[in-house]
């Protein structure tokens, strides 16, 4: 009882730790340097202690700095309790997600059974869904609390457009549900140990459409008219400052954790190395033992899993540094248009395939 | 001029399905991104000669800047040490924004002393315009145009610059001086 509440502890502080504590202020650097390298700039390295700058690194030191230290502004005919709570709504959902999310398969380490995900809920694919949902909430009534204009027309727009890429990304999901047969994303993970069992070839354009929507649903460019900087200021959090600012910011961040380590779980074989069975590494790491081979097996399969998470991330701050911004009618046009009709008949296509195969 | 923007351009099907000219736009960022990534590593070795990469660490290193960049104009200071300026008053009067200010002295007759000489030489660089004028109009290579281009100040009272803070040795000015007597010589020469 005590080993296993222990095992969960861990657990959940691995994965606070890695999120908030090493990927919201790390990916803050990240977007800075790698937007300043794509664009042949220097970048961010002005930040400086005792003459180091470490690349600019302790820019993420002076952001937090920055938004520690500065004034919580309400403004004037705001309401403050809600003003106050929707960050916090906005930011606790995209660290919650994590919590079904497993980053590595399930081993034997002396006679305990660890299974390398917080919790392994049944219905852990709609569990995601559930709670990604919630953060629109906290965007919706930033901006009407706010009493500003162009927050009220942001988080308009983020209503809309999260509803409808929520319908895109749920249809897409169902996709991969009639290929595994299954909701938990520990199976469905487990089901993509072979390379050609991926998600990513078995639903190829599932997977497009659901990168797609899913970087609609974090409003990233080229999807962000909700936070559109030339268009309203700042968006849904344009009367935001100090650390309820940093809460949106960072949940920005911790959602394109999410939107990796999701697409990496549904499309591109979780924890698994591609031609390479976990029981051929275990068979190559045999002369540890049973127990240490397997520690180092686990090891290996959550490094692998983060460097996924870590390539997708990059991919979409490319993607992000890369496209201009869609209109509000060509998102609109994307989302219900071509999406919608797109993954109704990938999930008929998906059927028709799975029937002639069985 | 108002101009317009063609928006019935017929896009073929290959374009207007998004995913192939996003991959296009894609594979160029990131192969400026990796094609930087690697050719900033030299600067970081040290190695700063190596680098292909043609961004410049600007405060740590300076741009190479061509000789007829027009920086800051400044006082050739000969090999007697002294300033070549007479203070005729060409520049001044040349000077289409009234920023060089001279106060000459002149010989009072005394064995070997130079004829003319500016006793206070100023200019005001939050008045200049770098239009190289006085350089042109000088009769005795005695102000030029350097490459120095940083001057910003937080005061603009510093921006007076006084003979002392002009003057800058000839021997640094050479590749300029070549470049005026090609540049003005049909006038100066």
């Amino acid at each position: 009882m005590i080993l296993e509440l222990t095992i969960t502890l861990v657990k959940i502080l691995f994965i606070i730790g890695i999120t908030v504590g090493f990927f919201a202020p790390v990916l803050t650097w990240v977007e800075r340097k790698q937007s300043a390298i794509m664009q042949d700039r220097v970048g961010a390295n002005r930040a400086d202690i005792m003459g180091f700058t470490a690349l600019g690194l302790f820019h993420a030191i002076a952001d937090a700095i920055k938004m520690f230290t500065k004034e919580d502004f309400v403004p004037q005919g705001a309401n403050r309790f809600l003003h106050t709570l929707s960050p916090i709504i906005a930011v606790i959902p995209a660290i919650l997600t994590f919590a079904v999310v497993p980053f590595g398969g399930q081993y034997d380490l002396w006679g305990t059974k660890v299974n390398l995900v917080i919790s392994d809920l049944d219905v852990g694919l709609l569990f995601v869904f559930a709670i990604a949902s919630i953060a629109t909430y906290g965007y919706v009534i930033s901006g009407w609390a706010s009493n500003n204009n162009w927050s009220l027309l942001g988080s308009m727009r983020t209503a809309s457009q999260m509803i409808s890429y929520e319908v895109t990304m749920g249809l897409t999901i169902v996709g991969v549900l009639m290929v595994y047969g299954t909701m938990k994303l520990t199976e469905i993970g487990a089901a993509q140990e072979d390379f050609f069992n991926w998600g990513f070839f078995l639903q190829p354009v599932g997977f497009f459409m659901f990168l797609a929507a899913s970087i609609a649903e974090n409003k990233r460019i080229p999807f962000d008219a909700p936070e559109a900087e030339s268009e309203l200021v700042a968006g849904y959090f344009t009367e935001y400052s100090g650390l309820k600012f940093g809460m949106f910011f960072m949940s920005e961040f911790i959602e394109m954790v999410t939107i990796g380590a999701i697409v990496t779980i549904l499309f591109f074989g979780g924890w698994h190395i591609p031609f390479l069975s976990s029981a051929t590494l275990l068979s190559w790491l045999d002369f540890l033992g049973t127990n240490w081979a397997n520690l180092v097996l686990m090891l290996i399969n959550v490094g692998v899993f983060w460097a996924k998470v870590i390539f997708f991330i990059w991919f979409q701050m490319t993607i992000r540094w890369t496209l201009p911004r869609f209109r509000y009618d060509q998102i609109m046009k994307l989302g219900w248009k071509i999406l919608l009709p797109l993954s109704l008949a990938n999930i008929l296509i998906t059927g028709i395939v799975i029937l002639v195969v069985n | 001029m108002a101009y317009f923007v063609d928006r019935t351009v017929k896009m073929t099907w290959w374009e207007r399905s998004y995913l192939p000219e996003i991959m296009k736009g894609m594979l160029i960022t990131s192969r400026h991104f990796f094609v930087n990534l690697f050719g900033f590593i030299p600067f970081f070795l040290g190695k700063k000669k190596e680098r292909e990469i043609f961004t410049v660490y600007y405060p740590e290193e300076m741009a190479h800047i061509p000789i007829a960049y027009r920086g800051r104009p400044v006082l050739a200071i000969n090999e007697h040490n002294r300033p070549n300026c007479v203070a005729c008053g060409l520049c001044e009067a040349a000077c289409p924004a009234y920023c060089i200010d001279i106060i000459p002295g002149e010989n009072t007759g005394k064995q070997n002393q130079v004829e003319r000489w500016p006793k206070e030489f100023t200019i005001d660089y939050a008045v200049c315009i770098f239009c190289g004028n006085c350089e042109e109009a000088c009769p005795e290579e005695a102000i030029f145009m350097s490459d120095d281009y940083e001057i910003p100040m937080l005061d603009r009272k510093e921006m007076k610059f006084n003979l002392e803070q002009l003057s800058v040795p000839i021997e640094k000015l050479k590749d300029r001086v070549e470049f005026t007597r090609k540049m003005y010589g049909k006038w100066n020469y």
